[in-house]
Formats: C-alpha cells, structure tokens, sequence
C-alpha cells in the first residue's frame, strides 16, 4: 500500500459542507418516459393467444378468464395475469406480444405488505397508470414475429389463362420451413376450423422436419388433406394471431405441403392402418364428396364394412365435379380417396340412390345409412329469357366439362354470380374462350357490390388477371332475346342485397340499368339439393333435414350429413361426416348392446 | 476511420469492417493476432480507454465472439474489436495488464459464458453467481424458463389455462 492510496479516504470531507442532494420524495419521482414499469393490457385489442406466456422465461404470466372478456372466434377470452414476484421486467411479452396491445408503463414505485397485490391481470384489475402514455412500447424498428408471408409462387396470368394446370405451385421444403416458423402455436384457429384441425401441432410437425408426424395429426380430423390444402375456405386465417398486426399464416398451403410431400404408398404404414380390426358391422354412404369420404374413412377405421353409392363416374362430389383442376387437379384428389379405398372401403358408381336403388332397398342391406349427397341442382333466376337453351346452370357445364363432354362456349358470355361457383364457371368459360377464339370475352355479374361478394379475395383477383370483366352490383332483369337467339344480359342498379335484419331482400333502382352483350348466359346464384330419395324424413322449417347434433335423422338408422345440411363448403362437410361416423358408431354399439 | 483502417490493414489482418456510425465502427481480427492489435490500439492509435468487454454466443457456428470496444477520447470515436474463438474450448489471452478493468469483465465472462481467461487476477472467484452449479447462463443453450421453474417456487394459487383447450370447452365441449 502507498501513501496515495492511505489518504484517498479522506478526499470525501471535502463533501462535509457541501448542500446535500437527496432525492425529497422519492415516491414521486418519475421514471424515464421508455421506462419498463408495470404492465398495461388494452383488453379490447389483446385476443388472449398466451404468446406472452409462452415468450416469459421467469413464468411470471397465467393466462386467466377475465370478467366480460367472452370467447369467442378469434378470441380465447384469456387474459395475461402477471406475477411480479417473478417478472424481470425484461419486455420480451411486450415485443413479442401479436395484437400490439401490451404496453408498459413507466410506473416502478409500489409498496405494499400484502405480497399478492403484486400478482394482477393488467387492464381489468385497474391500475391509476392504465392511461398513462409514457413508458415502454415495442420499437417500431425492430421486430420478433415474421410479419409477412413466405411467398406462394403461382404461374402468371398470361401463362395459365388458356391451361388447366395447377396455378398455385406449392412450398418448397425451405419455405414451408420458413413459413411455419411465423406460426406462434397460440391454436386460437383450431375453434374456427369447422373440423376443429390441430393445425399448430401439424405446423410444428413441419418445423421439425417431419411431415409424417405432420400427416398423423391431419388424418386425425381430415382425411382429404390434399383437397383442403388446395381449396379449403380457410377460415382459420381470418383468426390467425399473426393477421392483427401482419399477414395470418398460410395454413392451407402448410397443410398441402405436407399431404405432397408422402407418397401414397406409404400411408398405410406411417398411419399404421395395414391391419384394422374389423366388424361385424355394414354402413351404406351415399354420395362420395367430402361428407360420405369422411364418414366412410372414419367408419372403416373403426372397422365397419363401408359402402359408398355415388351416382356419377367417380368419386370426390362437388370437388370433383365442381372445382376446375387448375385449383384441385384430379389426381391429388385421387391420392386422398386412393387412401381411403385402400382401408377396404367399396364404391359403387353410376348408382343414383331414388333411381337405381332405393334407400329402403340399401337399408334391407346395411346396418346404418349416411346420406351426403350435396347441392347438385342449379337455381334459376328465373327471369324472362332464363327458359332459353343458351341459358345454362353453373353447375351442370362444369360436371359436363369435368365428365369430358363438349360444352358450349360462345364469343361473348355473361355469367351471373358473385360466388366461388360463378368464379369457377367464368374462368373455366375464360381458359376455353382463349383456346377456341383467342381472346376472353367474359362479363360477370353479381347483385353483391364488391366488398360483399361472397367469392373469396383471390378468386376476384385472379379472375381479373385471366381478362375476366366483373361488373358487381347489378340485378339481372330480363335475358334479351331477339330472332330466338341470346343476345345478352338487361340489369338493373342493385342498391342493397339484404335488409336490416340480415334476410336476403334485395333492393333496386329501375331507373339505373345497363345491358351486358352475350350469345350464352350462365346462371350461377346458388344451388338446391334434391332429397327426394330421402321418404318421411323430418325437415326443419328452412326445408333441410332435421338432424341431430350426431348427424342423426328422424329414422335412427339414417344420418344425413354436408352441404345438405350445412355449409355449403369442403370442410364443414368433412366435419360432418366425422362426427356422423362417431354418431353411427355410438348408434350400432348400443344396438348391440341390446 | 477510413484511413486509420487502412492502416491498420497493413500491418493486421482485418477483415469483415462495418462503418456503422460517423464515430462508430466494427472490425474482426484473428484470435492470434487480437492482443498485440489491442496494444497497438492502445499505445499508438489513441484508444486509451476500454469501454467495455462483452460476448455473443453464436451457437450454431459453434462459437464465441469477443466484442471489445475501445474508445479514443481524443478523437472521440469508437472501435468495436471483434475476435471469434471456439466454443468447445473457450478460452482467450488476457488482456488486463493493458486496462485493470479488464479483469472484472474477463472474470463476468467466466462466470456467465464460461470463457477462460487464464492468467486473469480471480478469473475464477464467484462474481455474481454465488454457488453457481449449472452451465454458464449466458450460453444460449441454457434453458432459462426450465432453470426459473425448477428453481423458483411458484406462488400458491396460481393457475393457467391453454387458450386452445380453453376454447373447446367454452365453444365446442361436446366433441
């Protein structure tokens, strides 16, 4: 030690005189405007997904019910409650926070012996810096979500508009990858999903690299994953917790990645199906879409003898005969149904329940009945002109056009919807037109103006791209005809499509109209079943059959299930014939019980 | 800085220089060379004071980078020195005969990385983490919520709910 360092202490007296600084009331004194004090939550923002939870590394937040926070789609009515003898104050669940809507104050000072005050939901157990603007906030420079979509490529207007090749070319490894990553596995979209898919966990399957797993967990709730990774509604994306702040996940293309990447042939093995107990036990299905595929595949895993009547050429219903194959091609289709035939599910084609057989004569045969046999009559708008032979229903030129027959295609067509059927027709009229005369010549009308129409986004959008004209907001008037031939479309100004309580009424201006030129009309406002096969079954007062929660009708052996009864969509059908398939099977063991 | 780059160039081997601000730059040196880069550093180009001595575990390219970052209070400009050093076997050269300092961030890097410093006065003595018995903390592959969960008791009556599970018993509980 040296003399320098002996005398040092002694430096301090020149502070003896000095004024003193202390801080008079430290209570009071305020933090640094970016402070990170305690935690606000705007509750009306905040959807409950846990990622703050998931994020905390100290454990320091539960996810709580909360008075007046209900659940519901998109939102789990969960709110973050944070313990703050754990928290570090470290701001992670405010940066990774989805929705934006946790904040911090610049609030520190709190003292209280009663230690589980410090354990509080912010935002609902109100606090007096609930409306304080100063304290922490996600820069806006920086940022732990992917916000923005891995890229989908598709193949350019100019290309596919006289092709039915697939348009939308699907995830490489590496972007599936990538795209999963944006995934929080928050589940807040597995509510929404009419068949309720554990989509996080198939999500994660593709983060770890194994598609297999991945399979696993789709086939679990839907065996037709090939066609729902291409043409499923996607409602979970309208929920997904990404979408507040960024774009949601692409979910169904997540999920067609996986279903692509396994080839058929080994199935059977992943799923362990090559060896299924069987009963004693016959289902008859009638109708081989998206609801009978369903009830069928679940049925034969639980070991019935599955039967499926179907009254055209081939399997798949209205995703078949409906959808173009430049959305679904066939044989990805055909990859799902190969699956289900290959658990020992029979087909029957060409057999329409009503002409060929009667319900009653399969019921003579078969232990249960499930009937899903979809919406596959055109509906008329039935104005003047709609009686023409140029005039034609949506529905039946794509079953044609799908079976191989030659359709109509006239130089200028007029085709009225506002729904994924219109849009299916319209561009399937579009890519023929080009072949056949080299140009689109194509007007589609909708009574819904734009931000109403019911096709969804990218239909409209792509639709444009192929040369499609959309004229939305026009009610169709009269079909003008002169000298017996179709010369095109009167309309009339559209003002409103519903009425204040929601009920369809439309409302017109007569003195708006226009004429839309075409040599052939297609009609495309909707579909109607025909159930006439269906004798004595209870209807419901809206005409479609009266079921109950299990798919059951009035005549306990027979369920009735998908667009007849719900829908009209992929998804939900293939819901129904699950939980149809589980309502049989609880149907047949307690007869057997007896 | 450009210049003082340049001619730090010619005597060091200096690669991957990032001109992040006016009076902020970064640059990377080969381990065996970092030292003697420092001094001269030091005693030539100005850089009199050591700000601070930190790391970044770069696990998937198994390794650990040294971020010093010198100040010339002269100039007033920053020089963020980084040296790259294998993770299996962390260690690195000393350098608290340059700034006494450097021994107290050399024994935090120890304790919270676990790169050795030998040589470093007390490189080994607790500095933080009395009775430390886990991996390094700072290591990336430390799990920090295993480590809070299992350590730290949670409080009476907490409880949490899966927002998932949660919504299928509100919306859906039948199925």
């Amino acid at each position: 030690m040296n003399l320098k360092d002996l005398f040092k202490p002694f430096t301090a007296w020149k502070n003896l005189l000095a004024e003193p600084v202390p801080i008079k009331k430290p209570l009071e004194r305020q933090g640094a405007p970016r402070y990170r004090g305690f935690h606000k939550n705007d509750l009306e923002k905040c959807i409950g997904c846990g990622t703050c939870e998931e994020i905390c590394q100290n454990a320091a937040i539960d996810m709580v019910p909360v008075e007046g926070e209900e659940t519901e789609e998109g939102d789990s009515g969960l709110r973050p409650r944070i313990d703050y003898g754990r928290c570090c104050w470290c701001a992670l669940c405010v940066d990774i926070c989805t929705t934006g809507s946790l904040t911090m104050s610049n609030q520190f000072q709190w003292i209280d012996s009663d230690p589980d005050v410090f354990r509080f939901v912010p935002g609902a157990d109100e606090k007096y810096w609930d409306d304080e603007e100063l304290g922490y906030k996600k820069p806006d420079n920086y940022e732990l979500n992917n916000l923005d979509r891995i890229e989908m490529e598709e193949m350019e207007p100019e290309k596919r508009n006289h092709t039915f090749l697939e348009i939308v070319k699907g995830f490489s490894k590496e972007q599936a990858i990538q795209e999963a990553d944006r995934c929080v596995e928050c589940g807040i979209c597995i509510a929404t999903c009419p068949a309720h898919m554990g989509i996080p966990s198939y999500i994660k399957a593709i983060r770890k690299g194994d598609v297999e797993e991945g399979l696993r967990i789709m086939y679990e709730t839907n065996p037709l994953p090939e066609v729902c990774g291409r043409v499923c509604t996607h409602k979970c994306e309208t929920v997904c917790a990404m979408q507040h702040r960024g774009e949601p996940i692409s979910i169904r293309w997540l999920k067609r990645y996986i279903a692509d990447q396994v080839s058929l042939d080994k199935y059977q093995e992943i799923m362990g199906t090559d060896n299924l107990e069987k009963r004693e036990e016959k289902v008859a299905i009638i109708g081989a879409g998206p609801a009978g595929l369903s009830a069928s595949y679940y049925l034969a895993m639980m070991g019935y003898n599955v039967k499926i009547f179907e009254a055209l050429e081939k399997p798949g219903g209205m995703t078949r005969y409906g959808i173009p194959e430049y959305r679904l091609p066939y044989e990805e289709l055909d990859k799902d149904v190969e699956y289900i035939k290959s658990l020992g599910v029979e087909f029957q084609f060409n057999t329409k329940v009503g002409e060929d057989i009667t319900l009653e004569e399969i019921h003579k045969d078969f232990d249960a009945v499930f009937a899903g046999t979809g919406l596959h009559l055109g509906r008329s708008t039935k104005i003047p002109g709609a009686e023409h032979e140029k005039c034609y229903q949506a529905v039946d030129l794509l079953r044609e056009f799908t079976q191989g027959k030659e359709i109509e295609v006239a130089e200028r067509i007029v085709v009225i919807g506002g729904g994924n059927v219109a849009m299916d027709i319209s561009r399937t009229l579009a890519r023929l037109q080009n072949k056949q005369y080299g140009q689109v010549q194509l007007v589609t009308t909708s009574l819904e103006s734009e931000d109403i129409m019911p096709a969804d986004e990218e239909e409209i959008i792509e639709s444009r791209e192929e040369g499609i004209t959309l004229k939305p907001g026009w009610g169709p008037k009269e079909i003008k005809v002169e000298d017996g031939k179709v010369k095109g479309l009167k309309v009339i100004k559209c003002l409103s499509v519903f009425d204040n309580e929601g009920r369809f009424n439309p409302k017109f201006d007569q003195s708006e109209n226009d004429f839309f030129a075409g040599d052939m009309v297609i009609e495309a406002i909707g579909q109607g079943m025909d159930i006439s096969y269906m004798e004595d079954v209870e209807l419901t007062e809206r005409h479609k059959v009266k079921v109950d929660e299990n798919y059951q009708s009035s005549k306990p052996w027979l369920f009735v299930g998908g667009d007849i009864v719900k829908g009209p969509d992929a998804i939900s059908a293939i819901a129904d014939g699950h939980k149809a398939a589980q309502g049989i099977d609880n149907y047949l063991s307690s007869k057997g019980e007896k | 800085m450009k210049d003082l780059i340049q001619k730090l160039k010619k005597r060091f081997d200096v690669n991957d220089v990032v001109y992040q601000k006016d009076n902020q730059t970064y640059l990377t040196i080969a381990k065996d060379q970092a030292v003697s880069f420092i001094t001269h550093l030091k005693d030539v180009e100005g850089f009199t004071h050591l700000v601070i001595l930190t790391a970044v575990d770069w696990i998937e390219d198994n390794e650990f980078q040294l971020t010093y970052m010198l100040n010339n209070p002269g100039k007033k400009v920053d020089l963020g020195v980084r040296v790259l050093i294998d993770r299996e076997e962390a260690e690195m050269e000393s350098i608290h005969h340059l700034w006494k300092t450097a021994a107290t961030y050399q024994r935090e890097l120890r304790e919270m990385f676990g790169i050795d410093f030998p040589g470093s006065p007390r490189v080994n003595e607790d500095f933080i983490l009395e009775g430390w018995d886990d991996i390094p903390p700072y290591r990336r592959d430390f799990d920090t919520k295993e480590y809070s969960e299992q350590t730290y008791y949670p409080r009476p009556g907490r409880k949490t709910h899966d927002p998932a599970e949660y919504m299928k018993k509100k919306l859906y509980p039948e199925e």
